[in-house]
């Protein structure tokens, strides 16, 4: 009396190459080469980012300037910081597409504060502390009341520009607080600020998921929120939490974009969580998560500006750079969680050599 | 088609289904490795071996559900490539699982005509047609079901009937039965194989599939063994025995085996089988559940697992075992009763409050409960107890891999490394990961739920083994199965029927064929 044995659940091989594209890596050797594999993304994405910037060179004397290359990295700021907070909802199987919105909701409460006279602190303080408040609402909705996120964020969508318009109140709002203008535009050692927020927010994310429990935790969730229920992991307190933390990185994302446009306005940000998402998934997270990396989901960002930016050299029209880009999306993504993956891993294999065994 | 040139003596003998060299592999595991297997027409052919020798793998390629790797079906000497169960039910082959699969919203004339509704004036479906029909495969089988009646409202012998039923009317020329009296009251069983009797005489042969020798010895003609995916022997019942059946079952090596012992302890009814604990009753109680009631699906329940102590849950499917499991593992909300671990009340209000308390669940579903399969086996095994590898949330990376070495040497894992995501792993192995994490953990009282479903002969034997490692060591184990033959391995077995615990019984005082928790399952 009994089921019988072999695998009950035949592995369909998407998901065994999903659990090779993850988190788990080779054997490593050195410390310090573990350090440097750890941390970096996959070399695939640097080698097309490499092969897109080559392009570049070549279709373009404009294009490998220091003017052009900063340009390229501050047009790309605000997005890699939403598809950092984007990456750790999709990490977890969770998508949020209310960050649009929050953006712009965070552009007009700023707008209103340094008009109200508040002190640049705490004004983005404020600000932030709202957005991040629009991400805890997502989060409590998908968690306690169980509404799928999709469609959880959708209404958030809706309702945060709802909110925004009637903040807002008339046209947009002018910011004329020159410190807080400053704060965002200066250079640091020839560095643009908003370069240095998405690097060091990518950079925190990173270590966050690779070398703490929390980040260990949302690979689990994503990779299976039940067997990480019954491992006794605070499922829902972790959920809660990365929607927090995607409205708050977008309340950033908003300050960043405010000091760029020296406005507020709830007119912007439209497109902005699909242009996130496209980011992490051409970075290789798959949308089912449990897999992918920060870094990743930013280098997959870059490599879609670092396109446009070309387009814009060689004077492609904006609607063909719409459609090359939805191109763009679907070849990135399906040769890395799509059916090209295995094509892909193929073809790694025979140009790796074989890794020693570890014991 | 080829004609046959040599002379068929008597309609038996000729060949209706062959395999030729079959073979499928899973990850980790080599299911069927070059199987050549005859089913001849008119015959009732038991396949037997043990869990994870290869029945089912078979019984699944045969029936469309899944592809062999390597190798031919041949119908009626002609070969057939099967991409779906569709195709096999167009080849006459169908499929009666252990878990049914009727529509049960559906009425019993519904499901049995579903494939091809009859239609009357403007393609619509005529009723009455449809329920002369089924009705008249319901007699001749010797059925008196209600047509109308829903089929979830059917008892499961009802069901299986209806099952047959559907295969009857749509011309079947083979039935594979997997465990078809698994989950049957003595008196359906007997019915059953009535039934299965006269449509052999029909002409329509049989694949029978069943742990129970009393059975296969009674229908079937010939019988063949599966070890390790591979034909052992194809034998007439006359020139047999069910000693020899269960040596061919479970090979030389493994003789001297548990699991080798209990089933020839079994067809020897023999009084000495093997036993996982040691001894029972040794010390304090380590889980003691007084008056449990989920207010559904448990009811009642009381029991006490002592330290060294492995306390087998028997029941059949659906007895609620996997409620039971959840709720003492507090991923069930309880509306009654009291837990208490080494003495101390515990709440249990939600799995991360059991594993504080001690307690680690090693459920059915390895795939879908017990691992993050995409993770590695090192992330895996020290999921439950991040806190214990880190410091201010901080993981400590070293420290977690010498734990995972640890227990990778400790439970003799075959993994390449630590980094091998568990989706890659056999049964067996990730079943060991699942127990790793718990002993990590610490956990002093562990819930098996199937332990051994979907796991090779080999590694079976190593769970067994570290099952009885765990006891030794002073652990207390709750080992819950539909399986006898592993619940009656415990030191202490609870008949479970219905959500409630309906008898006890020692080890020792169990009959051989285990006739007396049986007959309170039902």
């Amino acid at each position: 009396m009994s089921t019988e044995g072999s695998p009950q659940v035949q592995e369909t091989p998407a998901l065994q190459d999903r659990a090779a594209a993850g988190g788990v890596r080779r054997p490593q050797g050195g410390s310090m080469r573990a350090l440097i594999a750890r941390v970096l993304p996959r070399s695939y994405l640097i080698i097309v980012l490499a092969l897109v910037v080559v392009a570049g060179t070549a279709s373009s004397e404009n294009f490998l300037t220091v003017f052009n290359i900063k340009n390229i990295l501050i047009t790309a700021a605000v997005v890699s910081v939403l598809a950092v907070g984007q990456f750790f909802v999709i990490v977890t199987g969770g998508i949020d597409l209310s960050v649009g919105s929050v953006v712009a909701f965070s552009t007009v409460l700023t707008a209103i504060f340094l008009r109200e006279g508040l002190p640049t602190g705490p004004a983005m303080v404020l600000a932030l502390l709202a957005c991040a408040l629009v991400g805890t609402f997502n989060g409590l909705i998908i968690v306690y009341a169980g509404i799928t996120p999709f469609i959880a964020t959708l209404a958030t969508l809706s309702i945060v520009k709802g909110l925004s318009y009637i903040i807002q109140s008339g046209t947009l709002i002018e910011i004329k607080n020159q410190s807080f203008l400053n704060l965002f535009n200066v250079e640091i050692a020839g560095v643009p600020r908003p370069v240095l927020i998405f690097v060091v927010a990518m950079l925190i994310a990173a270590f966050v998921m690779k070398f703490t429990t929390f980040g260990r935790q949302l690979y689990a969730i994503g990779g299976n929120s039940e067997a990480a229920r019954l491992s006794g992991l605070p499922v829902k307190r972790n959920l809660v939490a990365v929607y927090t933390v995607s409205g708050f990185l977008a309340g950033l994302a908003g300050l960043m974009l405010a000091a760029q446009l020296l406005q507020g306005s709830s007119l912007v940000g439209a497109g902005y969580e699909l242009d996130s998402i496209a980011a992490v998934v051409v970075g290789g997270a798959s949308l089912f998560g449990g897999t992918g990396d920060p870094i990743s989901a930013v280098v997959g960002g870059l490599i879609i500006g670092t396109l446009l930016n070309i387009m814009n050299l060689l004077g492609v029209a904006s609607e063909t750079q719409l459609i090359i880009k939805g191109g763009v999306i679907l070849i990135a993504v399906f040769f890395t969680t799509g059916a090209g993956l295995r094509t892909v891993r193929k073809l790694g294999a025979l140009l790796r050599r074989p890794s020693p065994r570890t014991s | 088609m080829m004609t046959e040139t040599a002379a068929v003596v008597e309609p038996r003998t000729e060949t209706l289904l062959a395999v030729r060299g079959l073979s499928k592999a899973f990850p980790g595991v080599q299911a069927l490795s070059d199987l050549d297997w005859e089913l001849k027409a008119g015959e009732v052919h038991g396949l037997a071996g043990q869990n994870g020798a290869g029945k089912s793998t078979l019984i699944k390629i045969l029936s469309g559900a899944q592809r062999q790797d390597s190798g031919t079906i041949e119908i009626d000497r002609k070969a057939i490539n099967f991409h779906s169960p569709s195709d096999a039910q167009a080849a006459g082959i169908f499929t009666i699982y252990q878990e049914l699969s009727l529509v049960p919203q559906l009425t019993v004339a519904e499901n049995i005509l579903l494939a091809d509704l009859p239609q009357g004036r403007f393609r619509a479906v005529s009723w009455p047609r449809m329920r002369a029909k089924a009705r008249d495969a319901l007699e001749w089988l010797g059925f008196e079901i209600d047509v109308d009646a829903k089929a979830g409202s059917l008892t499961v012998a009802e069901q299986q009937g209806v099952e047959l039923a559907k295969a009857l009317h749509r011309s079947a020329r083979v039935v594979l039965l997997d465990e078809p009296a698994a989950t049957l009251p003595a008196q359906d069983v007997e019915r059953l194989l009535n039934v299965l009797r006269s449509l052999e005489e029909r002409g329509v042969s049989l694949i029978y599939i069943s742990h129970r020798f009393e059975e296969v010895f009674e229908i079937c003609s010939r019988i063949t063994v599966l070890r390790d995916g591979r034909k052992v022997t194809t034998v007439n019942r006359e020139d047999t025995s069910p000693t020899e059946i269960v040596r061919a079952m479970i090979g030389r090596q493994l003789r001297s085996s548990i699991m080798g012992g209990t089933l020839l302890a079994e067809a020897e009814e023999s009084q000495e089988r093997p036993r996982l604990g040691t001894g029972g009753g040794r010390g304090d109680a380590a889980l003691e559940v007084e008056g449990l009631s989920d207010g559904s699906a448990i009811h009642d329940v009381d029991l006490k697992v002592h330290h060294g102590e492995v306390v087998g849950i028997a029941g059949l499917i659906g007895s609620g075992q996997a409620e039971l499991a959840a709720c003492l593992f507090g991923d069930r909300p309880r509306t009654a009763g009291t837990i208490r671990v080494d003495g101390e009340p515990v709440a249990l209000k939600s799995a991360m409050g059991a594993i504080r308390s001690g307690i680690g669940l090693l459920p059915e579903s390895r795939k879908t409960q017990g691992l993050v399969l995409g993770m590695s086996v090192g992330h895996n095994i020290t999921l439950a107890n991040l806190s214990d590898f880190s410091r201010s949330s901080i993981l400590n990376y070293r420290q977690e891999r010498r734990a995972g070495a640890d227990m990778r040497k400790a439970l003799e894992m075959k993994v390449s490394s630590l980094n091998q995501p568990a989706v890659t792993l056999s049964g067996g192995n990730q079943q060991k990961v699942v127990l790793a994490k718990w002993l990590v953990s610490k956990a002093k009282v562990l819930i098996f739920h199937e332990p051994t479903r979907g796991v090779d002969v080999g590694a079976k034997e190593e769970i067994y083994a570290l099952i009885r490692n765990f006891v030794e060591d002073g652990g207390a184990v709750l080992l819950m199965s539909a399986e006898l033959s592993e619940t009656m391995m415990c030191d202490r077995i609870l008949v479970l029927a219905r959500g409630r615990i309906v008898g006890e019984f020692d080890h020792d005082e169990v009959d051989p064929h285990g006739d007396a928790i049986l007959a309170l399952c039902h």
